[in-house]
């Protein structure tokens, strides 16, 4: 997008090179007024100060010698020819002596300081308007003296100095105007960009990104994090929405279920002892659908939720523990439970979620191994440091190319469809491992009569990575 | 016994209340967080249920509230949030159970029964007896009829809960909270394999059966 003037004006880069400019500019002012101060002032007050001097001295040569001393000194004086004007008019204002023609406006009162300009023969003989400064006043008996000194030259110093002050603001001005104009067009580039990618994700396309120019400069880094939060978010939506779809999938045929059997019950004739039948039975359905409503719902919260607080989980402990509360259901199933687990096996996670992982893992080989069957539970330390426990079983497994699928959400193998709640387990374990960045592999088990048997290994890392 | 039930949904509430009466208690119902902890302030009540979602005042602070004022009633915290970190933040704040809805109504019945007569036990205990089957904790033996009955661990742990539980309904979620402090639903029959072996240990050679199946709902340690 191109951006106009008022866009422009809007932009904070655009203000703060504004604000910028004001403070140069304010700069400016300061250092032209102590330029001034220092040179013009400084010279001003030398001048007036010499003036005072001189009116003292002639109002002093007046008062001890009458009118007639004073005009004899005026004259002398402005014969010397020096860096002063003098000029003595009677009462009414006639110019008696000294080196003006005409004479200044009359300040009032007397002996009071006054600015006046005349008109002087210049450097190459032209006639000049040249200020002067300096003191007039009306004497006692009324002839009126006036002293001042002739500032032209001064003026036209102070003038220069002034002159360059102010041309190197106004070119400081410019330039930095035009600096700030650029830098902001450059971000409010960038922003725009930002921006648009904002928006095409609020009109729905999450797989946007923001540009990253490899500058590495604040943009840049912004860049990366909106791309981060919106990779996030992407796949937040993406498992809030399978998590839609699963729930409708898992639970469509049990809620029938649940609805048929209620029906059978009011479509009979009333039968106390089958309808209480009828009634419990749909109880448990209620119960198996709540079971797995629950699955999925703690299966999102670990695909979705990162800010899982970690701890030191001692995963030898746990697996000790759910071996000994597992062992004797196995056992009345016909299957042995052996555990081999190396003492003292930590590693960084959530102990919550480590002990539903694996106790998803004994319970499914439990579920799935025919008597009579054994089942070992590993716990050792893995090539990385990590912590890797393995569940095999003597069951029928699963056929290589099915491995994919049955970690995938909600697949269920087909041979396992009356099983309740079936087919969440793998998943949560395998959510589980994401969450701790370890891993899951399928493989085959200990072999056996029912099959090969399968083999689930969980890799736990030393050290959850970022 | 007396039962303050803070809950906002009226729906949900007047069931629960009527489930509680029929179990034979007294239940007040408050609709929101304040007062319901303006009631059980004043009331004397024996087991508070709190849902954690309330209206004006959140449960969870609700129960620290009364904690910070000394009321010290057994508090039962309902939630739909019935993850770790917030069992883990409601029993924190003073509540002395959880539980995360959607739970049975028999399941909530047994844990206000429990909360009740776990008060009257509160304290230290060192020997248990229910009939003739003792349990003495120091020295971790177990006899019924003066026979010593060997237990493992485990079994000793599910026995000692049973025991100081005896006469209430027990469910498969409490023992597994309580004593194995799992917070997950095995799908399989663990806790009744758990159960049946503790019954073929002091049961079976005995008379009288202590050791009952309540159906649909648990267990339940009666002479």
């Amino acid at each position: 997008m191109k951006l106009g003037l008022p866009d422009l004006l809007r932009t904070t880069t655009f203000r703060l090179a504004l604000a910028q400019t004001g403070v140069f500019l304010f700069l400016t002012f300061a250092l032209l007024g102590f330029v001034y101060v220092s040179t013009a002032g400084q010279l001003t007050r030398d001048a007036e100060d010499a003036a005072d001097l001189e009116y003292a001295a002639l109002a002093k040569i007046y008062a001890q010698g009458g009118l007639n001393a004073l005009n004899q000194e005026v004259i002398e004086r402005a014969a010397a020819g020096g860096e002063s004007l003098y000029v003595l008019a009677d009462r009414t204002g006639r110019i008696v002596s000294g080196d003006l023609d005409r004479l200044p406006a009359l300040p009032e009162g007397a002996g009071q300081r006054t600015v006046f300009e005349f008109e002087a023969p210049g450097p190459d003989n032209v006639l000049a308007a040249r200020r002067a400064r300096g003191r007039m006043g009306r004497l006692l008996g009324g002839p009126i003296l006036l002293v001042a000194r002739d500032m032209g030259e001064i003026s036209a110093i102070v003038l220069k100095i002034t002159n360059a002050v102010w041309l190197s603001g106004l070119v400081g001005l410019g330039l930095s105007l035009f600096a700030g104009v650029f830098a902001s067009r450059q971000a409010a580039r960038r922003a725009e960009a930002l921006s648009r990618t904002a928006r095409d994700v609020m009109a729905g396309d999450l797989s946007r990104r923001a540009p990253v120019l490899g500058v590495r400069d604040e943009f840049d880094d912004l860049a990366k994090d909106l791309n981060a939060m919106l990779a996030r978010l992407e796949q937040l939506v993406h498992s809030t929405r399978t998590a839609g779809d699963a729930i409708a999938h898992d639970l469509r045929t049990p809620l029938s279920r649940f609805r048929r059997r209620l029906e059978d019950a009011l479509d009979h004739p009333p039968d106390a002892e089958k309808d209480r039948e009828a009634l419990r039975r749909a109880a448990d359905e209620a119960d198996a659908l709540l079971a797995t409503f629950n699955a999925i719902l703690r299966l999102a919260r670990v695909q979705a939720a990162s800010n899982w607080r970690f701890e030191r989980v001692d995963v030898s402990a746990i697996a000790r523990e759910l071996c000994d509360f597992y062992e004797p259901a196995a056992e009345e199933g016909g299957v042995s439970l052996v555990g081999a687990i190396e003492p003292g096996l930590a590693a960084p996670g959530d102990q919550g979620l480590i002990t539903q992982a694996l106790s998803n893992l004994i319970e499914n080989a439990v579920k799935y191994t025919p008597a009579p069957g054994r089942i070992e539970l590993r716990v050792r330390r893995g090539a990385d440091k990590g912590v890797l426990v393995t569940v095999a079983d003597t069951g029928p497994g699963v056929p290589p190319e099915d491995r994919g699928r049955i970690l995938e959400r909600f697949y269920r193998m087909e041979t396992a469809r009356t099983s309740p709640g079936a087919g969440l387990g793998l998943s949560l374990v395998a959510a589980v491992a994401d969450l701790h960045k370890g891993g899951l592999v399928l493989g085959d088990g200990l072999g056996g009569p029912a099959g090969p048997g399968l083999q689930v290994s969980l890799r736990l890392p030393a050290a959850a990575g970022v | 016994m007396r039962v303050l039930l803070v809950e906002d949904d009226s729906e949900l509430a007047h069931g629960l209340k009527r489930a509680l009466e029929e179990d034979g208690h007294a239940v007040d119902l408050a609709g929101d967080g304040v007062s319901g902890e303006l009631y059980a302030r004043e009331g004397a009540y024996d087991v508070l249920v709190v849902d954690r979602m309330l209206p004006k005042r959140n449960g969870v602070t609700v129960v620290e509230n009364l904690r910070g004022a000394g009321v010290s009633t057994p508090v039962l915290i309902l939630s739909a949030l019935g993850e770790e970190d917030h069992r883990v933040e409601g029993l924190n704040a003073g509540s002395n159970d959880y539980l995360p809805k959607p739970f049975s109504t028999r399941e909530l019945l047994a844990r206000v029964r429990a909360l009740w007569h776990g008060r009257d036990r509160a304290g230290p205990v060192t020997r248990l007896s229910v009939g003739d089957l003792e349990m003495d904790l120091l020295a971790r033996t177990v006899t019924r009829g003066g026979r010593r009955i060997d237990l493992q661990p485990r079994e000793f742990r599910l026995l000692e809960y049973l025991m100081r539980h005896s006469g209430e309904v027990v469910t498969r979620t409490m023992l597994l909270e309580k004593v194995w402090d799992y917070h997950f639903d095995p799908q399989t029959n663990v806790i009744d394999v758990h159960i049946s072996r503790l019954r073929a240990k002091i049961d079976k050679d005995f008379e009288t059966t202590l050791l009952h199946t309540v159906r649909g709902s648990g267990y339940r340690l009666e002479a």
